[in-house]
């Protein structure tokens, strides 16, 4: 917190260049040689035939971790892009919300690991003979994991903008692009960022699972932490796999606080309530790199003039008329709503045609036979899941309650459960495997603990954060009143944390589902454990090619993820948001 | 010095001194469930040069939306609105608003936010410094260059508002309810700032459009007043006042002009027309829909405020003193009074207010026997019907088709309001139950109970 007097009185210290500007400079150019440097790799030639041998000697990890810390990045920015085009149009035109609203509602429960496959070979098709092929297929696998939550987030921070502020910024006429960066950025900048952290930790997962793939019987490796990884244990070499280990741990610990904390303690002021935040986020960094000079100094001498000569430049063509005032008319917006006509026509066209030729496959292909026994699979996936689930909210409800209820635990429970959840633990199942083949645990149930494994920790922190929001004076009441035990929970803990629980059960399902097509059949050294399970029949077409069974299946395991979204989450959401919203 | 009370002019020709004007406008909006809501009815105002208009009205009144159609945030639904005699094509380029809520963006520091007012200009850096920095020194903002808006005070923040609308160099200064978000100092010097800004004329501002609740505040500030009366919006006084500056609240004239703006709006609130025929106590008579009268939106615990109130304070006789005593404004009050007129408690022979003896019955009984009481005022109330037949028939009803029957019946009025209150004095009369969950409106349970036991008893 800072009171308005220290704020005036730093205004007056004349700023200048100090060391912390050289460590700046020097990171930023560090930055772009590491992009340069590892960028170069992704362009080589690739024959599929003859993989890119990846080597499990510990130096090289440093050079793989960059690999895909890149990929990472890259598949962040097409995200970030996506976010705000797609999220923009949906919040400013009804016809495109009619059709993106539901689209993302679907995509986001796609089981994006199935389509690997696919894109793969699309992509491969699209660069022949470049690694650029494979490397687009892993960027687009941790794309489409990340993205629609975070275009659903600026969709839903746009049109929750309070009137009064959208109507100042109509009456001082900014145009559209003031407008989007004096208010609607701002204003979604906080849910922007905390739902980027999010989506950005869950595409670890796809990073790892991504870079070693079996397609149409082919073993592709591209190189980075998760191939090395795979290779180590192919090779039993444990030490490697370890090492492996510890650098995703150190890569992941790194972007959280060299990225992620300190946007968000930046993006603390861009809170939209007007009292001061009682525990604003904090970050050492953010601290640190607010002392830089350099950007100021660039907006003083470089863009200041720049934009000064643009708006001269503007006036005088003003004056010689040469930009009639009013150029954005009636025609203009014509020629934009035919363009976007035509575009959306060419996309229905596609999509129906996509649709079609997939339908025409799967019917020649799949019988009825086969179809009710993808069900069956299907229901004995979904049957892992809603285990998966229930035990997690078991185990996790009570200790999550108690760490809330110590703040100096909570402080550090939290972010830990956060990066439990962006760890990629598809990276660790061969040891578990391991462990189930000598103990002579059946995968049909082991499966479930590998499941859990990656996605118990959304109920853990989601449980954390209800607990720690229940108001003091609704706790203070309770115990007034006398209440403990499960009187106290029946009446205050459990309907208080019910709303965070939906949020983090619902996406811990979502998780699961996807996990199932890794943790169904898993392989250790040459031992491949293999349940029954929708998720082992997808992950075994994938890896032979068969195009119209993986269409079917993907689209039978769609189906159950929507349905459940429908019939139960979407219902668990709107009961707590009317019954149990603290307000 | 003259006051003139003139009624609501109907189409007047154009206008040359007008910087906006507002044209036989008519505003619909468009409610749930497919409904219509008239929110302006035939609107004409002009705004002239020179002058400080203030247009009162309650809340819901839609003097908002009048505001909003005069700036070009909204259309209308039918009529036109003019800047300078040409037909308004978009955003009002004349006019600048200061809102309620100050509608500052927080992640902009003050002269941050106050530079938003330049945005739409093509100005260089020095040149909107300069802009920035003069309308900053002529609001009083020094020294608050760099603090955000969560850091300063409300009256701080407003003025960050005002100067924010200045800065855009308007001819028309829009106030929307600008002063009733800030403690009573705070405001009454922000409005003799105003008042000396427009008079000054040391900007371009010429005119001042306020949008206000406050009597006081209005006679303090215009040269003229317009009343608006509720459902639909429409003028009701046209008023002058050339009082000089600064005006003094309990100067003569000044104290005349308040009362003569309370008569208005008393009247129009609580005419004093024979009370109809009651209908037979206790059951609806008929469903006719003719001469249905609304209540007001307020809830019971206010009624029962107020009469208390008036119990303990003989004294207190008319409704500008219950205002006063209440700290509710005049437009609050009025509607508390006129809830407990239409329900018998008391009667308003103009602005007095005076006990009913069914009034002092109520407010000396025990808590059941007010139920019981207030029960059957409630069963008098010809829009209650509106529901108490459904469940007279029936055990539930939706609350949809009750929305459908009152929006029919009171077309002016917010159903959805309308039928909150119902719900919330049918609840404490005992007559009716709501399940937000379902949206059913059912008969209370006891009542079922007992019917159940009485059937039983039938049946054994």
């Amino acid at each position: 917190m800072k009171s308005t007097a220290t704020q005036l009185g730093a205004a007056q210290i004349k700023r200048t260049f100090s060391w912390v500007d050289v460590i700046v400079l020097l990171g930023v150019f560090g930055l772009l040689w590491t992009i340069l440097h590892f960028g170069r790799g992704m362009v080589i030639q690739f024959d599929e035939n003859q993989s890119p041998a990846i080597s499990t000697d510990i130096r090289s990890i440093p050079y793989y971790a960059g690999r895909t810390v890149l990929r990472m990045w890259l598949a962040f920015v097409f995200s970030l892009l996506f976010t705000f085009s797609v999220g923009y149009a949906a919040a400013k035109s009804r016809a495109a919300r009619a059709v993106i609203l539901p689209a993302l509602d679907i995509l986001q429960s796609v089981p994006v690991l199935g389509f690997l496959s696919i894109t793969v070979t699309g992509f491969m098709a699209l660069f022949p003979g470049s690694l650029l092929g494979v490397e687009c297929a892993s960027i687009f696998a941790i794309f489409t994991g990340q993205v629609w939550n975070m275009a659903f987030g600026f969709y839903h921070s746009l049109v929750t903008i309070p009137k009064d502020l959208q109507e100042a910024a109509t009456n001082f006429r900014l145009s559209l692009w003031q407008r989007f960066g004096t208010l609607e950025v701002p204003s979604s900048m906080h849910s922007l960022i905390w739902n980027s952290m999010m989506s950005f930790g869950g595409g670890w997962f796809f990073v790892a699972q991504s870079e070693a793939i079996t397609v149409l019987n082919k073993n592709i490796k591209l190189p980075g932490l998760g191939s090395f990884m795979a290779t180590a244990v192919e090779n039993g070499d444990n030490t490697a796999a370890v090492w492996a280990i510890v650098a995703m741990l150190v890569v992941i610990i790194a972007s959280d606080q060299l990225i992620w904390r300190p946007l968000l303690a930046w993006a603390d002021k861009f809170k939209i309530e007007l009292v001061e935040s009682g525990d604003a986020p904090k970050s050492w960094l953010y601290t640190f790199l607010r002392r830089v000079y350099i950007f100021e100094w660039i907006d003083e001498k470089i863009s200041g003039p720049l934009s000064d000569a643009s708006i001269r430049l503007k006036k005088a063509l003003a004056r010689l008329e040469i930009i009639p005032a009013h150029s954005r008319g009636a025609a203009g917006r014509w020629v934009s709503r035919l363009l976007f006509g035509m575009l959306a026509l060419w996309v229905v066209y596609q999509m129906i045609v996509g649709v079609m030729a997939a339908a025409h496959a799967v019917y020649d292909h799949v019988s009825w036979h086969q179809f009710l026994r993808l069900c069956f699979l299907g229901l004995l996936t979904m049957g892992r899941v809603a285990t998966m689930t229930i035990l997690a909210t078991l185990v996790w409800t009570p200790i999550g309650v108690w760490i809330a209820s110590k703040p100096n635990v909570a402080r550090f429970a939290q972010p830990f459960a956060q990066i439990a959840a962006s760890f990629p633990v598809n990276m660790t199942f061969p040891f578990v495997v391991g462990f189930l083949v000598a103990a002579h645990i059946s995968i049909n149930w082991g499966s479930i603990v590998l499941i859990a494994m990656g996605t118990q920790w959304y109920i853990l922190f989601n449980v954390i954060a209800g607990a720690m929001a229940i108001p003091n004076d609704l706790k203070e009441a309770a115990t007034t009143y006398g209440l403990h035990g499960w009187s106290l929970w029946r009446t205050l803990i459990l309907p208080a944390i019910f709303p965070f629980w939906v949020t983090g059960a619902c996406t811990a399902a979502g998780g699961a589902w996807n996990a199932s097509i890794v943790a169904e059949l898993a392989t250790w050294g040459h031992t491949t454990l293999k349940a029954e399970g929708l998720g082992a029949y997808i992950a075994e077409v994938t890896q032979k090619g068969d195009t119209p069974m993986i269409i079917c299946s993907i689209a039978v395991m769609c189906i159950f993820v929507v349905i459940t979204n429908k019939l139960l989450w979407r219902r668990l959401y709107e009961h707590a948001e009317k019954r149990f919203h603290l307000d | 010095m003259t006051t003139v009370l003139t009624p609501s002019p109907a189409g007047t020709a154009i206008d040359q001194s007008a910087i906006a004007e507002l044209c036989n406008v008519t505003k619909t909006y468009a409610v749930a469930g497919g409904r219509e809501l008239k929110v302006l009815d035939q609107i004409d105002l002009a705004i002239h040069e020179g002058e400080l208009l203030a247009l009162l009205g309650q809340s819901g009144s839609g003097k908002s939306t009048l505001l909003r159609c005069l700036t070009g945030l909204t259309t209308p639904t039918a009529g036109r609105v003019l800047a300078y005699g040409k037909v308004l094509e978009g955003i009002n380029p004349y006019a600048s608003i200061v809102f309620q809520t100050f509608a500052l963006y927080p992640w902009l520091t003050v002269e941050q936010n106050v530079a938003v007012g330049l945005m739409s200009k093509l100005f260089t850096r020095a040149e909107k410094e300069a802009a920035v920095e003069k309308a900053i020194d002529l609001i009083g903002l020094n020294n608050y260059h760099d603090a955000y808006p969560r850091e300063i005070s409300g009256g701080m923040r407003q003025r960050v508002g005002i100067a924010r609308a200045l800065v855009a160099e308007p001819k028309i200064l829009c106030l929307d309810e600008a002063f009733s978000a800030l403690d009573v100092l705070t405001a009454e010097n922000l409005r003799n700032e105003v008042v000396t800004l427009w008079k000054e004329q040391a900007t371009t501002l010429k005119s001042i459009f306020m949008v206000t609740h406050n009597i006081e505040e209005a006679v303090e500030m215009a040269t003229r007043i317009c009343v608006l009366f509720p459902h639909p919006g429409r003028l009701g006084l046209v008023m002058g006042n050339n009082l000089a500056y600064p005006r003094n609240p309990n100067d003569s004239e000044f104290q005349r002009l308040v009362n003569v703006i309370h008569e208005t709006i008393t009247m129009q609130a609580l005419p004093d027309h024979p009370p109809e025929p009651a209908s037979v106590s206790g059951r609806p008579v008929s469903k006719a829909r003719t001469r249905m009268e609304s209540i007001p939106t307020v809830p019971v615990g206010r009624i029962l405020g107020l009469l208390s109130i008036l119990h303990d304070h003989p004294e207190l006789d008319n409704i500008y003193d219950i205002a006063n005593e209440i700290g509710k404004d005049y437009g609050e009050t009025i509607s508390l009074v006129k809830a407990a007129e239409i329900l018998e408690f008391v009667d308003t022979p103009k602005d007095e207010v005076r006990f009913t003896e069914l009034g002092k019955k109520f407010i000396n009984a025990d808590s059941d026997t007010r139920k019981q009481i207030f029960a059957e005022q409630v069963q008098k109330l010809r829009l209650f019907h509106i529901i108490l037949g459904y469940l007279e028939v029936q055990e539930e009803i939706e609350s949809e088709t009750v929305l459908r029957d009152i929006s029919t019946a009171l077309p002016y009025e917010n159903a959805e309001n309308v039928l909150q209150t119902m719900i919330a004095w049918g609840r404490y009369a005992g007559l009716m139950d709501y399940d937000a969950n379902t949206q059913l409106l059912s008969r209370p349970e006891e009542e079922v109970e007992k019917e159940e036991g009485k059937k039983e008893e039938i049946a054994s």
